[in-house]
C-alpha cells in the first residue's frame, strides 16, 4: 500500500503547535462556563450537579458530558486547584487557561482516531480522497475558530459521531458499536438528537431487519442493541431518575423560554426571514400592507427571548418543529428504500440541514452538523462537490462574528481562506465526474457567491466601522448571515437535488 | 473507474495533467526511493506537507498558501509576551521601538539623535528612523495617545500591541518575505534545483523559530534589515551588482548590524571587479551606486537639519558629540554647513557605542566564554578593543580572500556565512540576537545544489536549533518558553533533526555524515536537552546563580565554532582549494557561466 503524504499524523502536529500558541487568544463565556462545570463536578455530590447555580453558567449539558468533566478536574485538581472552587466565577489564572485549552487539544485525538479509521475503512481506490477529507475535517476552520479559539469540545464531540459514522458502515458487529456510540454521543451533548432519525431508520432497517427483506426481523439483534441502549441510558440518566430530578434535567436540557434566532442570526431560513421582515418594514407602506410598531423597536435590538416580525406572520416553536420532521422524513423515506452507507451519510447530513435551516433558536455553530457529515461524501462525484462548495464558504464566514478582537480577526480570517484555498483546489482536482449530468446553473452561482464573499468580509471588517464607527453595529452582522443563509440554503437545495437523483 | 456510458451525453470536465510528474529521484534529499519496490518517499516530514504540489500545481497555489501558514505562526507568536511587558522604569524593545516612533513625529529631525538620551535615545541609523516616522504616523492616525509627546511612555495598551505586531509583521512581508522568495529562486536557478525543491526550502527558511521569535515575540523589526540583506545577495545571483550594492546599504542603513555581512559583500564585489577580468565599468557603477546609496540615506536628515537651523527651529544649542569633539580640526558653530556635520557626527556615534563594554549581558561567543574563566575587566578597554579587532581580522580573513580572489556567486552565501560567524564568535559589542546574521546564509543554502541531503540539512539544521537554544535565556525573560518550545520543536520536526527525530543521523541514500560529525552534532543535542531538564528543575547552587546560563554559553560558543569552521570548510571546498569528495555537479561551470 502506497502512503498518500503527508499524513494524519503530520498534520496533526502542525495544527496542535499552532494550537499551543493559540493558548493565550481570546476566550469567550464558554470558558468561563467549563471552568464552572469542572469545579462543580469536582466539588459537589452527583445529586446537586443539576441545581446548582452559583454561576450563571449553569450545567445544561447530558450527564454524560459532565462525568467527563469530573474526570478532567481529577487532573485539574494536581494542577490548579484553585478552578476547581465554584465560587471562583471567573477565575483564569495562566494555569487554568493551559489546563482547559490542553484539554481540548488532547480530547482531539478521537477525532484523529475516527478519521484515521475512516481513511483505514474507505477501499483502496478512493482512499487518496478520503484522505483529503479526513485532512480538511482534521484542520476544519470550524473547529478551530470554535474550540481552541471560541473555547468548546467540538473536535471530541465530532469524533465520536464520526467513529460512530464509520462503525456503521458494518458489519454486523461494528453496526451495534455505532449504534451504542450514538447513544453515548447523545447523552454528551443533546444537539446531535437531530441526527437521531438517520440512525433510527439506518439502524432498524439494516441491524434489526434483515437485509433482504423487511418483513424478516433479526431478533438476537434487536435485544442486543436495545439492551445496549438501555444500558447506556440507566448509566447516564438512571442516578437522576432515582432521585427524581428527571423535570430538573430537563428543564436544564431543553430551556425553550429562548426565541427563534439567536441574538445574531445563524445563517438558516429564519435568517433569510427576518431579513425579508426588515426589508418589508420600509416597503410595506408602499404596498399597503399594515407594519405591527412594537416588532419594530424590538427587532432592531434583536433580543433573546422575543422574536416579533413588524410584516409577516410570527413564527410558533411548533411549525420550526413540524417544518424540520417534514423535510427531514423525506429523506429518511430514501434511505429506507435504500439503507447503503453512503445514503445514511447523506441523510446525516440532510438531517443537519433540516434542523439548521428550520430549527427553533439555532447557534451559528451548528453548522458543523451539517459540514462534517458532508465532508465525508464531498469527494464522492463532482456533482457532490458542486453542492459542498457554497456551504464550505458560507458556513465558514458565517462563523466571523463569534470573535471580534482586533488580534483574532487575521487568525480566523487568513485560517479560513487558506483552509478554502486548499481544499477546494485539492477537492476540485481529486473529485471523479459523475455519471449524471451536472445542475449547470449550480455551478455557476457558486462560483459567484464564492466571489462575494471577498467584498462582504472586507465590508464587514473594515470598510463598515470606518464609515459609520460604531454606529448600526447590526448591519455587518445582518449581511453575513444573510450572505451566509443563501449559500447554506443554497447547497442544501443542490445537494436535495443530487441525493434525490443518485 | 468513471464509465461513460452511450447514454450519457455529458463530457466530463477537461481533464487536467494529473501528477504524471516523478521527476529523476533527486539528488537534492527531498525524495527517499525504496531500491526494491521503487516507491517513493519524502526524505523528512517538510517534504511530506509538499507531497502533493509535487509536479503540476502551480507556484501561484502554493505561494500563497505557504505564505499565510508562515504568517499564522507569526501573528500567534504575537500572542505571547514581549521584551520589557510590565518592567519599568525602562521596559524593553518594544517600548524603544514605540518611543522612537513618538520622538520622530514630534521632534524636528535636528534633534532626533539628541533627544533624552537616557530613555531610549535613538541609536540605529536613519532608515530606521524613518521607518518610525512613517509608524509612528500610521498609528497617530488610529489613535494619537499612543504616540504623544512624553505622556505615552511605557504604554502597554493591548491595542497598542496589536499595532506594533502589526508593524512587524506587515515591515517583514513587504521586504523580507520578497526578498527571501526570490532570494531563494535565484539561488536555486543558478544551482540547478527544481522550484519545489525552493519551496521546500522557503518554508524551512520561513519557519526557522529564531527569527520569528526575535521579531514577534521578543519585537524587533531584524528582519527588514535581513530582507534587505538577502535582497543584496539575491541581486547578486541576478548579476545585478548596482542593485546588490543600494540594498546593502539599505541594510546597514537600517540597522548597523549587517555591518557583519559588510568584509564579505566587499571582497566578494571588489573580486569581481578584477576576476577573472579587470572592468573598469563595474567598478565604477558599484562605487557610484554606493556613494548615492550612502547620500540618499543621511538626504532627509541633513536637509531636514539643513532647513531647520535656518528657519531657527532648534533652539536650544545641540552638545557636539565626542567624537566631533576628538577630531582634529575646528568647526565654526556658526557656518552654514555646521549642522551638517553635527547630524552626521552624531548619528555615527550613537550608531557605534564604542563607549560600551565588550559584550552585552551573556553571549554565547568567545570573549563571554573566556570571561567565564579569565576576568576580561582587568585589562584597558583598549586593549581589549584592539584585541577583539585583531582576532575578528584573522577569523574573517581567510572567506575574505576566498571571496575575493573566487568571486563566484554560489560561493556568496557560504563567504557570508563565514564572515557573519567569525564577528559573531570574535567581535566587540556582540548581542545575543546577532546570531540571526550567520544563520541566515546558511538557510540558503538548503535551496542550493544537494542542500537538503543530510549533510547540510544536519549542519544547517544544528546550527539554528543550538542557535535558538542559546536565545533561550533571553526569551525566558520575555515569557516566550512556550513559543519558543512549540517552535523549535515545530521547525525541528519538519526538519527532521533532534530531538524529533535521528533519521538524518541515520545512513540513508548517500550525502551521509562522518562518524565523528554525528557524534559530534548529538552530544550536543545530548547536552541541549540535558540543559533544558537541568534549567527547569534544579536550582543553580548557592553563589553562582547564573551557572545555567553560562553553561548556555560555553555550549553554545563551542558549538557555534564548529559551525564557523564547517562554514569555511565548505566554502574552501565549493571554491575548488579543497578536493571535493562527493561527486557533485557542475555548479563550478554554472557560477562560473554567470559571471
Amino acid at each position: 500500500m502506497t502512503n498518500t503524504y503527508p499524513t494524519l499524523t503530520q498534520c496533526a502536529v502542525v495544527a496542535t503547535a499552532l494550537k499551543i500558541l493559540l493558548f493565550p487568544a481570546y476566550k469567550s463565556t464558554d470558558f468561563e462556563v467549563h471552568r464552572n462545570w469542572l469545579a462543580l463536578t469536582h466539588s459537589l455530590p452527583v445529586k446537586e450537579w443539576y441545581f446548582e447555580k452559583t454561576s450563571e453558567w449553569t450545567l445544561d449539558y447530558p450527564p454524560f458530558f459532565a462525568y467527563f468533566e469530573w474526570i478532567l478536574s481529577q487532573a485539574a485538581a494536581f494542577i490548579e486547584p484553585d478552578l476547581l472552587s465554584v465560587k471562583n466565577v471567573n477565575y483564569d489564572s495562566w494555569q487554568t487557561v493551559f489546563f482547559q485549552r490542553s484539554t481540548v487539544v488532547l480530547a482531539e485525538t478521537v477525532l484523529i482516531y475516527a478519521l484515521h479509521l475512516f481513511v483505514r475503512k474507505s477501499p483502496p481506490d478512493s482512499r487518496r480522497n478520503a484522505q483529503a477529507a479526513a485532512l480538511s475535517i482534521l484542520l476544519s476552520p470550524g473547529l478551530l475558530i470554535i474550540d481552541h479559539i471560541h473555547f468548546q469540545y467540538n473536535g471530541f464531540l465530532y469524533g465520536v459521531l464520526i467513529l460512530s459514522l464509520v462503525l456503521a458502515k458494518g458489519p454486523s458487529p461494528s453496526l451495534l458499536q455505532s449504534g451504542l456510540l450514538f447513544a453515548g454521543l447523545l447523552c454528551l451533548k443533546h444537539i446531535y438528537l437531530y441526527l437521531a432519525p438517520a440512525y433510527f431508520v439506518y439502524l432498524l432497517r439494516v441491524y434489526c431487519l434483515s437485509p433482504r427483506s423487511i418483513f424478516r426481523i433479526q431478533f438476537q439483534n434487536c435485544i442486543k442493541l436495545g439492551l445496549g441502549i438501555g444500558a447506556i441510558a440507566v448509566a447516564a440518566f438512571g442516578p437522576f431518575a432515582f432521585w427524581r430530578q428527571v423535570d430538573q434535567l430537563t428543564a436544564r436540557l431543553f430551556p425553550f423560554s429562548r426565541g427563534l434566532t439567536h441574538a445574531y442570526w445563524a445563517p438558516n431560513v429564519w435568517a433569510m426571514y427576518s431579513f425579508s421582515d426588515r426589508v418589508l418594514i420600509y416597503v410595506a407602506p408602499y404596498i399597503g400592507i399594515p407594519v405591527n410598531k412594537d416588532a419594530v423597536q424590538s427587532l432592531t435590538r434583536g433580543l433573546v427571548g422575543d422574536t416579533q416580525f413588524a410584516v409577516l406572520p410570527d413564527v410558533t416553536p411548533r411549525m420550526t418543529f413540524i417544518l424540520t420532521l417534514a423535510f427531514q422524513t423525506l429523506c429518511l423515506v430514501k434511505l429506507w428504500v435504500k439503507p447503503t452507507w453512503d445514503i445514511f451519510i447523506g441523510t446525516v447530513s440532510l438531517c443537519g440541514y433540516a434542523s439548521f435551516l428550520f430549527g427553533w433558536h439555532v447557534h451559528e455553530k451548528a453548522i458543523l452538523l451539517v459540514i462534517i457529515p458532508f465532508s465525508l461524501l464531498a469527494l464522492k462525484d463532482r456533482r457532490y462537490l458542486g453542492a459542498f462548495r457554497p456551504l464550505a464558504v458560507s458556513g465558514h464566514v458565517s462563523l466571523f462574528p463569534l470573535l471580534f478582537t482586533a488580534s483574532e480577526w487575521p487568525v480566523k480570517v487568513v485560517y479560513t481562506i487558506f483552509w478554502l484555498i486548499l481544499f477546494l483546489f485539492a477537492f476540485d482536482r481529486l473529485a471523479p465526474p459523475s455519471r449524471q449530468p451536472r445542475v449547470f446553473l449550480l455551478d455557476r452561482f457558486s462560483v459567484l457567491y464564492i466571489a462575494v464573499a471577498i467584498p462582504l468580509i472586507a465590508y464587514c471588517s473594515l470598510v463598515h466601522q470606518s464609515i459609520f464607527g460604531e454606529k448600526y453595529e447590526f448591519l455587518p452582522l445582518m449581511f453575513t448571515s444573510s450572505y451566509s443563509a443563501l449559500g447554506v440554503v443554497g447547497s442544501w437545495l443542490g445537494f436535495m437535488v443530487v441525493y434525490f437523483t443518485s | 473507474m468513471i464509465m461513460s456510458g452511450p447514454n450519457s451525453s455529458h463530457k466530463p470536465r477537461k481533464k487536467r495533467k494529473v501528477d504524471a510528474y516523478f521527476g529523476p529521484p533527486s539528488g537534492h534529499g527531498t525524495i527517499l526511493v525504496d531500491p526494491a519496490t521503487k516507491a517513493q518517499k519524502p526524505a523528512f516530514p517538510l517534504v511530506a506537507f509538499l507531497w502533493p504540489a509535487k509536479g503540476t500545481v502551480s507556484q501561484w497555489v502554493i505561494l500563497p498558501l505557504i505564505l499565510m501558514v508562515a504568517g499564522l505562526f507569526r501573528w500567534t507568536t504575537g500572542f505571547w509576551g514581549y521584551s520589557g511587558f510590565q518592567k519599568p522604569p525602562m521596559h524593553g524593545d518594544l517600548e524603544a521601538q514605540r518611543h522612537w516612533m513618538e520622538i520622530s513625529i514630534h521632534l524636528p529631525l535636528s534633534e532626533w539623535y539628541f533627544y533624552d538620551l537616557q530613555y531610549w535615545g535613538l541609536d540605529y541609523p536613519p532608515l530606521t528612523a524613518y521607518h518610525s516616522w512613517l509608524l509612528g504616523k500610521i498609528g497617530s492616525f488610529i489613535n494619537p495617545d499612543w504616540f504623544a509627546l512624553s505622556s505615552s511612555r511605557g504604554l502597554e495598551d493591548p491595542i497598542l500591541k496589536v499595532y506594533m505586531r502589526a508593524t512587524a509583521f506587515i515591515s517583514e512581508y513587504l521586504v523580507y518575505v520578497p526578498a527571501v522568495i526570490i532570494g531563494l529562486r535565484q539561488f536555486a536557478r543558478i544551482q540547478g534545483t527544481t522550484s519545489w525543491e525552493a519551496s521546500i526550502a522557503l518554508v524551512a527558511f520561513l519557519m526557522q523559530p529564531a527569527t520569528i521569535l526575535i521579531d514577534h515575540g521578543h519585537f524587533q523589526y531584524n528582519t527588514v534589515m535581513l530582507g534587505f540583506a538577502i535582497a543584496s545577495m539575491s541581486s547578486v545571483f541576478a548579476g545585478r551588482y548596482i542593485w546588490s550594492c543600494v540594498f546593502f546599504v539599505a541594510s546597514l542603513g537600517f540597522k548597523q548590524m549587517a555591518l557583519f555581512y559588510a568584509p564579505a559583500v566587499f571582497a566578494f564585489l571588489a573580486g569581481s571587479c578584477l576576476f577573472p577580468r579587470i572592468s573598469i565599468s563595474r567598478f565604477l557603477g558599484i562605487a557610484v551606486a554606493t556613494v548615492i546609496s550612502f547620500a540618499l540615506l543621511y538626504v532627509p536628515l541633513l536637509l531636514g537639519a539643513l532647513y531647520e537651523s535656518y528657519r531657527g527651529i532648534a533652539q536650544q544649542p545641540l552638545p557636539a558629540p565626542p567624537l566631533l569633539v576628538s577630531l582634529p580640526m575646528q568647526f565654526d558653530e556658526n557656518a552654514w554647513y555646521y549642522p551638517l556635520v553635527l547630524q552626521t557626527a552624531q548619528s555615527i556615534h550613537r550608531i557605534f557605542p564604542f563607549a560600551r563594554g565588550l559584550f552585552e549581558d551573556k553571549v554565547p561567543n568567545v570573549w563571554c566564554a573566556i570571561h567565564t574563566f579569565h576576568k576580561l575587566h582587568q585589562y584597558s578597554s583598549t586593549t581589549v578593543q584592539r584585541a577583539a579587532l585583531l582576532a575578528t581580522s584573522a577569523a574573517i580573513t581567510p572567506p575574505f580572500l576566498i571571496l575575493f580572489l573566487k568571486p563566484r556567486k554560489d560561493l556568496l552565501p557560504w563567504g557570508l556565512a563565514a564572515t557573519a560567524w567569525g564577528f559573531f564568535l570574535w567581535s566587540y559589542q556582540v548581542h545575543e540576537k546577532n546570531i540571526l546574521l550567520p544563520l541566515l546564509p546558511m538557510l540558503m543554502v538548503l535551496a542550493g545544489e544537494g542542500g537538503l541531503l543530510p549533510s547540510t540539512r544536519a549542519w544547517v539544521g544544528f546550527a539554528n536549533m543550538l542557535g535558538v537554544w542559546t536565545l533561550f535565556p533571553l526569551l525566558k525573560r520575555d515569557e516566550l518558553r512556550v513559543p519558543y518550545a512549540v517552535l523549535s520543536l515545530l521547525w525541528a520536526y519538519l526538519m527532521g533533526l533532534p530531538p524529533t527525530s535521528l533519521s538524518v543521523y541515520q545512513s540513508g541514500l548517500g550525502g551521509g555524515l562522518t562518524a565523528p560529525v554525528k557524534i559530534l552534532h548529538l552530544s550536543f543535542y545530548l547536552a541541549m536537552v540535558v540543559w533544558h531538564v537541568f534549567e527547569a528543575f534544579v536550582a543553580p547552587p548557592h553563589g553562582k546563580p547564573d551557572l545555567w546560563v553560562v553553561l548556555n554559553v560555553l555550549i553554545g560558543a563551542a558549538g557555534f565554532g564548529f559551525c564557523y569552521l564547517w562554514c569555511l570548510f565548505r566554502l574552501a571546498e565549493e571554491s575548488g582549494l579543497l578536493r571535493k569528495k562527493r561527486t557533485a555537479g557542475n555548479s563550478k561551470e554554472k557560477g562560473r557561466k554567470d559571471q
